[in-house]
């Protein structure tokens, strides 16, 4: 005998398509996206020069999430969709 | 006349207020920014009882030009404007109403904040010439209704599997559904869970409520509960995400808490009362559930918190000298509300050698002193529960609330000693206040007296009180947020 259960879960499909993969990082603009917690800049410094200086990328941008505690704002989504990668630095 | 945007959250906020001055046969018109369509589904879904027209080419807009919405001109009847607002504000829009020679239409107490910034006006955004994308609709009325699942297995195995928590939940029939709801509109949308922003609805909620074994007039609590949740003072985006120890805890206060059954005396943060562990249990679930923070998953917290099986206390009205949470805030002592706290497990005080008001409190301040990292100040807010035979003691020698609330602030502190060396907090001093407590230099370890939170819970016998520690705070962490309960 069956019995019918009403679906208590969240039943909206979330589409995340996965970001297209780069195969060299040479010649290529990299946002370093800090979420403002403590180490962060220090963290990103050292990739930054990494980046620069072993792995050819052209160009390094830099941007900082007002507060960890929230989600990015748009205008700053809006500027990271623009370069080729991105590497967030997310915890202490 | 009130120029409006559909995807401004300040805009759809107002839209029940001015209802209420149209009920009231103010003349009100709505001046939409956007097109037809747009505007259609937004006074659909916003119910707004007046009407609203759509400003083509933002004619009228350029001609008032406010640099945000919702933007509230009065114009009299001499065509003169007599008054004019941007962005929401509940004083303001007393005052409206005042001059139009109406009720009020904005409680101070009804949940919402007293003001909230709305958004730029769409004649300032910058023109761009591609086709505008497709807005992304998270305001939706009227929600999807949840599939049904046929069970052939032993339904309570299958519901351990495939939803819920670790724990055997009641198997969420149709039949209990339905009964949960007690006639209520199923498809209604009560709010979006964060992280994932899943749709609350009415007949989620009651899934949600029937596994956790609420009974159906628990439903009166859980629906404010879920929009105090989705209130963005509140954060519970990134409360669910955090790595650290918040969970919020649901404070239950006024008469619902005699009519559904809430405890508030002994065992008040345990197993005591079927009212405080199946709301406490349900909003988890639906936090899980809806929200989809799974806690191996996108809810990140290091060691986790008990109180995410169920954190819900009732204040002890009946046994505290002073006037309990809600009535702090405004609230009548026969209105009912709930208060959303994003705090850690709480952290027991016993002082039972202490006979003064001030040696009970100088206990309590040793423990505040050690909220977040010992030596972080300036940051945190603070929970004090103060157990019955505390209270008594600081009430006895004359103390009112504030007075505790003041004095646990003035001698709650760090002695300068302590930052010798480096760590959490220590970095920071520049911002901190000197004190001298009991003789000592000392950094003093909250930013006022608002930061320490009082109320009254617990049993009889014993001399213990709680602190409860924070989560980050202020607006760009967690506020503590207030509903009223029917």
């Amino acid at each position: 005998m069956s019995i019918t259960l009403v679906n208590p879960c969240n039943e909206r499909k979330l589409i995340a398509a996965q970001a297209r993969r780069l195969q060299t990082m040479a010649g290529k603009t990299v946002a370093l996206l800090d979420i403002s917690k403590p180490g962060g800049n220090v963290f990103l410094d050292r990739l930054e020069r990494a980046l620069l200086e072993s792995h050819a990328v052209a160009r390094v941008t830099r941007e900082i999430k007002p507060t960890f505690t929230k989600p990015a704002p748009e205008q700053l989504l809006e500027r990271l969709r623009s370069v080729d990668a991105v590497i967030e630095a997310l915890a202490d | 006349m009130v120029f409006l945007e559909t995807d401004c959250p300040t805009c759809r906020l107002t839209i029940p207020y001015l209802n209420r001055l149209a009920e009231q046969t103010a003349q009100v018109i709505g001046i939409s920014q956007d097109p037809e369509t747009l505007t259609r589904q937004f006074v659909e879904q916003t119910s707004a009882a007046f009407p609203v027209e759509v400003d083509s080419n933002l004619q009228l807009t350029r001609a008032y030009d406010p640099v945000a919405v919702p933007a509230f001109v009065l114009v009299g009847a001499d065509g003169y404007v007599k008054r004019a607002q941007i962005g929401f504000d509940k004083d303001e829009l007393n005052a409206i109403a005042t001059e139009m020679g109406r009720h009020p239409i904005a409680d101070a107490h009804d949940g919402a904040p007293q003001r909230k910034p709305g958004c730029s006006s769409r004649h300032l955004e910058p023109v761009d010439s591609s086709a505008p994308a497709e807005p992304l609709n998270v305001y939706s009325a009227v929600g999807a209704r949840a599939s049904r699942i046929d069970v052939s297995e032993d339904p309570y195995e299958y519901c351990v599997r495939e939803f819920g928590d670790p724990l055997p939940v009641v198997p969420p029939t149709v039949e209990r559904v339905e009964h949960m709801m007690r006639g209520l509109d199923p498809a209604q949308v009560i709010g979006m869970i964060p992280p994932c922003y899943g749709e609350a609805t009415v007949e989620k909620i009651a899934a949600n409520a029937v596994m956790a074994g609420c009974e159906p007039a628990m439903m009166d609590v859980l629906l404010p509960l879920v929009r105090a949740v989705c209130d963005e003072r509140l954060n519970i985006h990134g409360v669910q995400g955090t790595t650290h120890f918040a969970a919020p805890l649901i404070i239950v206060n006024g008469p619902i808490r005699r009519r559904l059954g809430f405890a508030c005396g002994q065992n008040v943060f345990s197993n005591v009362a079927r009212a405080n562990s199946t709301l406490g249990r349900a909003l988890q679930l639906i936090l899980r559930n809806l929200g989809g923070a799974m806690p191996d998953g996108i809810d990140m917290s290091t060691l986790g918190n008990p109180g995410k099986f169920a954190y819900c206390i009732g204040e002890n009205e009946e046994e505290t000298p002073w006037e309990p949470l809600h009535v702090d805030l405004g609230f009548r002592s026969d209105q009912s509300a709930i208060t959303l706290f994003a705090g850690e497990a709480p952290h027991g005080v016993s002082e039972h050698q202490a006979r003064s008001a001030k040696g009970v409190l100088k206990a309590i301040a040793h423990a505040l002193a050690t909220v977040w990292s010992y030596r972080a100040c300036m940051a945190a807010e603070a929970l004090v529960v103060l157990g019955l035979e505390h209270v008594r003691t600081i009430h006895r020698d004359g103390f009112r609330k504030q007075d505790a609330r003041e004095f646990l602030f003035n001698n709650t502190g760090i002695p300068i000693r302590a930052y010798d060396d480096d760590g959490e907090g220590t970095r920071q001093t520049h911002l901190y206040r000197e004190v001298i407590i009991d003789g000592e230099r000392c950094y003093q370890k909250f930013r006022s007296p608002d930061a320490i939170g009082i109320i009254v819970a617990g049993g009889g016998a014993g001399k213990f009180s709680a602190v409860i520690g924070s989560w980050a705070t202020g607006s760009r962490g967690s506020q503590k947020v207030t509903y009223p309960c029917p």
